[in-house]
């Protein structure tokens, strides 16, 4: 295996790590009734009663 | 203009008038002072005085809910009753719908009787009562206000009004593609030096050279291109709204959408859907009526988000105004923003008129007076859209151009290189490593399942690459661009990494099948792409959004399916149709 290789790895194993982070992250706020659509819209909704 | 602080006060009951500028930041802690020293004097404005036939009705309706149901009710809420058309007053009373909607229906033909819409009389009410309480207090000292109905009649008039919104719109979109033009170029052969740069001292790894070259600088830089764009597009915005224009084209915008049987409030959530659907699917929480609400939310994706705006700007960058001039790149721009609302239109008729069955509610709408836009707030928005941008390009789309950049390289089978040149030894050396680079990404994850789906999208006119493209973006539109730039970026072997992807699009030609030799992008593939683009649900975030706000999975997987079904129709239907009119050369 070369290094060439580790590191590619390296890199699109981070990218899809840090993809299925945020958005196990972005359904969390969603259930708390915010926007996380990654808009940048700064929507701060609270939860319907 | 000139305010009577004091005599206005005095109409007011004694609450006290301050003068405060929101434009110029003046008089907010005064505000803040008034506030509370109101609240510590506890003084309420005089209550209001209704017409005698709307204060009959409210005054029976609180006698036939004591009567039937044994619970008195304050006037307040028997506003609600006659006002709201759905009030969740009588759920709580308990009122039984058999008495209770002819009670209601009774009252509000009383209200009729007065001359009044029963659903527009509070604000009308309101608003006369404000009208008398500002007489003699406003002196106009400039004449604006005569200045803007003046402009009002020529902007909101019924023909013309909209005409002009057309052209406003042309000219604004003509301006950013030719104002852009330079920048954008500056931005590519920075990327293009960057490439030159890296790339050789990437020489030892080659592995790492292509996924530096081909995807970061590929794909990102593909995306990148179109900052420029955004830049000047949001600068217009923010003049048109800073001025005043954006509240005349909310009201002419208006009049189209309560003709489809939306409610009035429907209006503030579908403008938002222009720039982004999330924020504009929240704002639909401000609609009362359940059934307009879910009608609306149905149909704000309909409306052109601003990420639809980097695949518009690429096909029409690379298609249209090369071939037609920079005249056609504007007007197809603006006619991509209106195929959303063209097909918004027809659905929520048939959402709030067949299966909805939503009653129609006015909208009440101020109007502002014409003014200088601010600099500060013109850059200000700019900078907000150029950061997200951005930030996008630096954070989603760069993890994704790294995965598509991956899928559309491994595996990588050494034999593919023998096979090539065993195919014609006769080549040279430079179309023998084109050849080879090309034949690696068909044999790759990415081209495998790009040619496996590919026959889906046939009738529409795209080939396994666009495929990929189209897939790829479902979680994210803009996706496409960057997924394209890799794609072409590591297909197209060494020679296309100096070209830009505009020009290793139009050069893509079809290898085989009854198209074989014409173009890939023919005017019909650009149109259908666009097409699709405009009418597909693809945007992750907006599906689970949808699912949030109506309560369940039920919409928004039928949202998604219907308007995935729809743009593919409609994108097969403009490929066939603009193919047999202007047959690719």
């Amino acid at each position: 295996m070369s290094l060439d290789f580790v590191l590619v790895c390296a890199f699109v194993g981070a990218a899809t790590g840090w993809l299925v982070r945020r958005w196990i992250a972005a359904a969390r706020r969603r259930k708390d009734g915010g926007c996380a659509g990654g808009c940048g819209c700064a929507t701060k909704v609270g939860k319907k009663g | 203009m000139r305010i009577d602080t004091a005599r206005l006060s005095a109409r007011l009951g004694g609450i006290p008038v301050v003068l405060a500028s929101a434009w110029k930041g003046e008089g907010v802690a005064d505000v803040r002072r008034a506030i509370a020293r109101a609240a510590e004097e506890r003084r309420l404005l005089p209550p209001v005085v209704w017409p005698d036939n709307i204060a009959e009705a409210l005054s029976t309706l609180q006698h036939d809910v004591a009567a039937d149901t044994g619970q008195v009710i304050s006037s307040a809420e028997a506003q609600r009753l006659l006002f709201d058309t759905n009030a969740t007053l009588p759920e709580r009373l308990g009122w039984d719908k058999e008495r209770r909607d002819p009670a209601i229906r009774a009252a509000r033909e009383q209200v009729r009787r007065s001359g009044y819409n029963p659903l527009a009389a509070e604000p009308l009410v309101h608003y006369e009562r404000l009208r008398k309480a500002l007489e003699g207090v406003v002196t106009e000292g400039t004449g604006k206000a005569g200045r803007t109905a003046a402009v009002d009649r020529l902007l909101l008039h019924r023909v013309l009004g909209p005409i002009l919104f057309l052209g406003i719109m042309l000219g604004m979109f003509a301006s950013v593609f030719w104002l852009a033009k330079f920048p954008m170029a500056w931005i590519q052969a920075g990327v293009d030096a960057l490439k030159g740069v890296v790339g050789p001292s990437l020489d030892a790894t080659p592995m790492l050279q292509s996924l530096v070259t081909d995807g970061l600088l590929g794909g990102v830089g593909a995306f990148l291109v179109f900052l420029p764009q955004i830049l000047i597009l949001f600068l217009f915005v923010g003049l048109l709204e800073d001025s005043g224009y954006m509240a005349r084209a909310a009201f002419i915008m208006d009049r189209l959408f309560s003709w489809c049987g939306l409610n009035g409030k429907s209006f503030v959530p579908m403008l938002s859907g222009f720039a982004c659907a999330i924020p504009g699917l929240l704002s639909t929480r401000t609609i009362e009526d359940p059934k307009a609400r879910l009608a609306t939310a149905f149909v704000v994706p309909f409306m052109s988000c601003s990420a639809r705006f980097p695949v518009y700007a690429l096909m029409c960058a690379a298609f249209i105004g090369p071939l037609y001039g920079p005249g056609w790149e504007s007007a197809v721009m603006v006619g991509m923003h209106c195929v959303g609302l063209l097909f918004a239109v027809p659905t929520a008729f048939v959402l709030t008129r067949l299966v909805l069955k939503v009653k129609p509610q006015p909208f009440v709408l101020e109007l502002p007076r014409y003014q200088l836009p601010k600099p500060r707030d013109v850059l200000w928005r700019m900078w907000q859209n150029a950061a997200e941008f951005i930030s996008k390009a630096g954070t989603v789309i760069f993890a994704i151009t790294l995965i598509v950049w991956a899928l559309s390289y491994f595996p990588r089978d050494p034999g593919v290189a023998d096979r090539v040149r065993a195919a014609d030894p006769a080549a040279s050396a430079e179309v023998l490593a084109a050849r080879t680079q090309a034949a690696y990404v068909e044999q790759s994850w990415m081209g495998r399942f790009g040619k496996a789906v590919q026959p889906a999208f046939d009738p529409c006119g795209f080939d396994w690459k666009i495929t990929v493209g189209v897939l790829a973006s479902f979680p994210a539109r803009e996706v496409i661009v960057s997924t394209l730039g890799v794609t072409y970026s590591v297909g197209e072997g060494a020679e296309a990494d100096s070209g830009h992807l505009q020009q290793a699009m139009r050069d893509a030609k079809w290898s085989a099948g009854p198209r074989a030799g014409t173009p890939i992008f023919s005017l019909g593939a650009v149109l259908a792409l666009m097409v699709f683009f405009a009418l597909c649900s693809q945007c992750g975030p907006t599906v689970a959004t949808l699912a949030q706000e109506t309560g369940g999975w039920r919409w928004a997987v039928g949202s998604f399916l219907y308007m995935t079904a729809l743009a593919w129709i409609v994108a097969a239907l403009v490929y066939q149709l603009v193919s047999r009119l202007a047959p690719p050369a």
